[in-house]
């Protein structure tokens, strides 16, 4: 029952495809922002979102230990609920959780071989089979282009979409596209690009890349107290 | 009595069982003249080593009960703690894990780093504890001290650096040669006592000045002007690559190894002088305690001898002198004939005898001040207590003691080991608040509790060991509980008015779920239907039905009862009519409430080498296991879960099996939460064939 009532307040619904996600298998969705605008809190109500569908979400994290992103989940969870007014919700947390899996690899140990084999370790065990991966906190250097290759194969592979937030400077000038730098060079590997961006006291969303056809992308923003995505 | 802090080293020696710790410690002793002849382990002599006191530590491979000895060296006072070495043990180790500040890690040179080696050095590593690493056994057949950096360095994630290299292997084991000062050590004399410096031998040159090299390159990046003085190609000093590896160090960003044989008697100078040089003293250490009045907020302690006394006492022993109590000041200046406060319960606590031990003899003293280790002789607490001056109100450990989740009946086998088992239960309830124990009301059986299945048998068995007390025992009882899941209105009439003096209640009211306590009683009785007076039986009533459920007979949690309505009678109403109606209306009503069985949840984090990750995971999701994530470090990486207590039985066992020995768990009690139907129809089950059997 609360778990209907969540899903009818899915702020992502009308960016939705026929499956209920927003990107498809094989595909990448980014989230870009400067640092401390929400970008985690963005790809965590994603996820949220995706384990209320009863779909597997592995969030690999670069940066942070498992006990901080899952304090994140739970604050995120807790936020929505006291706006939605659910009761029970422990009960509701209790079903939700079976469909994430926390991964933390450091940034200089992350690699596509090193994922791959982590997740062929989960699924092969049936311990657990991803149906979107985030990965928070992947540097978008020089050396990106290899490692998106290597995780095209891999989304592919294992029929999944995965999500990366990509951190933008104040300093950077866009391409000559009007895309963050970031994307230059890679921005035809991804289906989906939002950038956030803080104005006025509100955090507003952008669509760089997708919006047409299909998905319809409606403006969206973050209210600052709680970092929940509202629709305009 | 050193009273510079600078020159006090509080430590531990952290080892893989048969890694030579206990002959490490006993040269340590030796060499520094607290002892003045070497028992070996296993010697002929018959004495034994002077740290081994407990047989059982022994056998089982662990280290249970921390004794504390004291030696001197260099005009350094060097405190050695023995650490319990299994992860059981939560409190125990994080106890003793806290007194020291720093650690050496024994290894073998022909086993390297075994299984222990990796629980250790995760405690280590969990509590922040800086550390030197000794390569024992470099006498033996297929000694390698060289494999065992490696080891180190790929199996712990350490950045181990040689600080010495062997003169000669095995049988040839002749000395070492020091990197920092580019000589040779020799170890002669009956007992290795005479230190002979030499030049180092031509054959050994060559590999020394390599081996220095990465030692200096290692070291560099934490001294400025020792990379100023590499880039300059100025002389580099000893003090300077010293203090550089001691930085390091202390950061435990890098790992000094020394290497030598304690039962040859070669090395163990060198590695005291590491240890004095190496190692922190208690002022670089940075000791936090919790506000009691400020929501155990952490406060930083200063080890400044004038501020008030903060003392944490970490180990009980029973001995000749009567008890006595292990305890180390973080802060002010412990006197003898001074009045503290022990922050647990409030009472005061006067100082009487004050001494050093070590082992079982002991030299008085007047005073601990901050940074040291003592003993204290006649003062009542508990282990793990804080004693602190009157004026703060700050305890060392969180004033939150979890409920055991694990229980077991204990019979004695006959009076002479019934009067040993109360005496040893009792000692073991104060040293370990984590232990509870009480007699069954039914059975009249002795029940122990704990917080994990080893955590009971080591008990049982030191009982026996100590105590002489042998005990049989059945399977251990996970300590399920019931609760209600909705609201129900009980209305129950108490009447018995036929003959003689009558009873008579009414209560009215109704139960519902709650979840801040255990139990709430509220009354909201008005104009006098209940009188007062009644009220407080009422609740006793209520009460008294929570200690065990109408359902399979738990304890029940989380109940509200609100009691709104009812009515007396002017003769035959009284206490015990109200407490036998509330009890009544409470079984009544129960069913209604829609009561579930509850178990305890545990917060299980497994660490093991990356390889085994998979293995390690399924283990836990075949039993009811929720993994939250993975987290890599290193070579390492750590599960975290939560797994009900009822599957963790024999978990070490199989988790050693489908790793090879080299994955850990940590166990502790997070939540109670609902049994799925299936686990609660076996447990219906269960407790029919045990009321069957008992022919209730």
């Amino acid at each position: 029952m609360q778990k209907q009532n969540l899903k009818l307040h899915n702020p992502f619904k009308n960016m939705e495809n026929e499956n209920g996600d927003i990107i498809s298998d094989g595909g990448f969705g980014a989230i870009l922002a400067r640092a401390g605008i929400g970008k985690t809190s963005f790809l965590v109500q994603l996820a949220i979102n995706s384990m209320l569908k009863e779909k597997n979400v592995l969030h690999i994290s670069l940066d942070d230990p498992v006990k901080k992103i899952n304090l994140w989940y739970r604050e995120v969870f807790n936020h929505i609920s006291e706006k939605y007014e659910l009761s029970g919700i422990n009960r509701l947390w209790d079903s939700i959780l079976p469909h994430r899996f926390i991964q933390t690899l450091k940034v200089d140990g992350f690699s596509v071989p090193r994922l791959k084999e982590r997740i062929t370790d989960l699924t092969e065990q049936n311990i657990f089979t991803p149906k979107m991966i985030i990965i928070d906190g992947m540097p978008f250097d020089e050396s990106v282009k290899e490692n998106l290759d290597g995780l095209k194969d891999l989304a592919n592979k294992f029929s999944i979409h995965v999500w990366f937030t990509i951190k933008t400077h104040r300093h950077e000038q866009p391409t000559a596209g009007g895309l963050p730098v970031q994307l230059e060079n890679i921005h035809e590997m991804f289906e989906v690009a939002i950038q956030l961006i803080p104005e006025n006291g509100k955090i507003h969303t952008k669509t760089l890349i997708g919006g047409e056809g299909r998905s319809k992308h409606p403006e969206l923003h973050i209210d600052p107290s709680t970092m929940l995505i509202m629709e305009e | 009595m050193n009273n510079d802090i600078q020159k006090i080293r509080n430590i531990g020696i952290s080892a893989h069982i048969d890694s030579g710790k206990t002959t490490l410690t006993e040269r340590i002793l030796y060499y520094t003249k607290r002892i003045h002849a070497i028992h070996d382990v296993k010697g002929k002599d018959g004495v034994g080593a002077t740290m081994d006191s407990m047989e059982l530590e022994k056998e089982r491979g662990i280290t249970i009960a921390s004794a504390a000895t004291y030696c001197e060296w260099n005009n350094h006072e060097i405190n050695i703690i023995d650490t319990p070495g299994h992860v059981d043990f939560t409190i125990e180790v994080e106890r003793s894990l806290r007194v020291l500040d720093g650690a050496i890690l024994v290894l073998c040179s022909v086993g390297g780093v075994q299984s222990q080696s990796i629980t250790v050095d995760m405690q280590m590593k969990r509590y922040k504890v800086p550390c030197i690493a000794f390569i024992n056994k470099c006498d033996r057949s297929g000694a390698n001290p060289y494999r065992v950096i490696d080891q180190l360095r790929e199996k712990l994630g350490h950045n181990a650096v040689s600080m010495q290299i062997p003169i000669g292997l095995e049988e040839k084991l002749e000395g070492i040669v020091d990197l920092v000062a580019m000589k040779a050590v020799y170890f002669e004399g009956e007992s290795g006592e005479k230190i002979i410096i030499k030049d180092i031998p031509d054959n050994l040159r060559t590999e020394a000045e390599e081996k220095r090299e990465i030692l200096i390159d290692a070291a560099s990046l934490f001294s400025d002007k020792l990379t100023e003085a590499i880039l300059e190609e100025t002389e580099i000093s000893d003090e300077l690559i010293i203090d550089a590896v001691r930085i390091g160090t202390l950061e435990r960003k890098l790992t000094p190894v020394f290497m030598g044989s304690a039962y040859k008697n070669k090395g163990v100078q060198t590695l005291l002088d590491a240890v004095t040089h190496l190692l922190p003293c208690p002022a670089d250490i940075q000791n936090e305690a919790l506000d009691i009045d400020d929501d155990e907020a952490p406060v930083i302690l200063s080890s400044d001898p004038e501020k008030p006394v903060v003392a944490l006492a970490f180990k009980l022993e029973d001995g000749q002198y009567g008890q006595l109590t292990y305890i180390r000041v973080y802060q002010g200046n412990l006197k003898k004939g001074s009045v503290i406060i022990n922050t647990r319960n409030g009472r005061k606590v006067k100082i009487g005898r004050v001494a050093r031990m070590h082992s079982d003899q002991m030299e008085e003293i007047s005073a601990i001040p901050a940074g040291y280790i003592g003993a204290l002789f006649g003062v009542e607490c508990n282990s793990g207590d804080t004693l602190a001056a009157p004026d703060i109100n700050i305890s060392m450990t969180s004033m939150f003691i979890p409920d055991p989740v694990i229980s077991l009946a204990i019979n004695p086998i006959d009076n002479k080991s019934q009067e040993r088992m109360s005496k040893a239960l009792n000692r073991f309830t104060k040293e370990d608040p984590t232990f509870k124990t009480h007699v069954d009301d039914e059975t009249g059986e002795t029940i122990i509790e704990g917080m994990g299945e080893l955590h009971l048998e080591v008990y049982i068995e030191r009982m026996l060991r100590e105590y002489k007390s042998e005990v049989i025992y059945d399977k251990p009882k996970v300590a399920y509980r019931e609760t209600i899941t909705q609201k129900a209105e009980f209305d129950y009439t108490h009447k018995k008015q036929t003959g003689g003096s009558g009873q008579y209640a009414r209560v009215s009211g109704y139960i519902e779920p709650f979840f801040d306590d255990v139990f709430e009683f509220e009354s909201k009785v008005v104009g006098g239907n209940i009188p007062t007076q009644y009220i407080p039986a009422c609740e006793k009533g209520f009460k008294e039905s929570m200690n065990k459920g109408p359902k399979m007979g738990f304890p029940v949690n989380g109940v509200k009862v609100v009691l709104n309505d009812g009515a007396s009678h002017s003769v035959d109403s009284s206490d015990m009519a109200f407490k036998t109606a509330s009890q009544a209306a409470f079984s009544n009503v129960y069913p209604k409430a829609k009561p579930v069985i509850m178990e305890p949840v545990m917060k299980v984090a497994v660490e093991t080498p990356s390889e085994f990750q998979g293995a390690a995971m399924s283990l836990i999701n075949q039993r009811r296991g929720m993994i939250l994530g993975s987290q890599d470090e290193g070579s390492l990486c750590v599960i975290d879960s939560y797994v009900p207590l009822a599957d963790m039985f024999g978990f070490s066992t199989v988790l050693r099996s489908a790793t090879q020995g080299k994955a850990q768990y940590t166990m502790e009690f997070d939540t109670y939460k609902q049994v799925p139907k299936s686990v609660e129809e076996e447990l219906i089950k269960e407790a029919e064939q045990e009321k069957k059997k008992r022919g209730v």
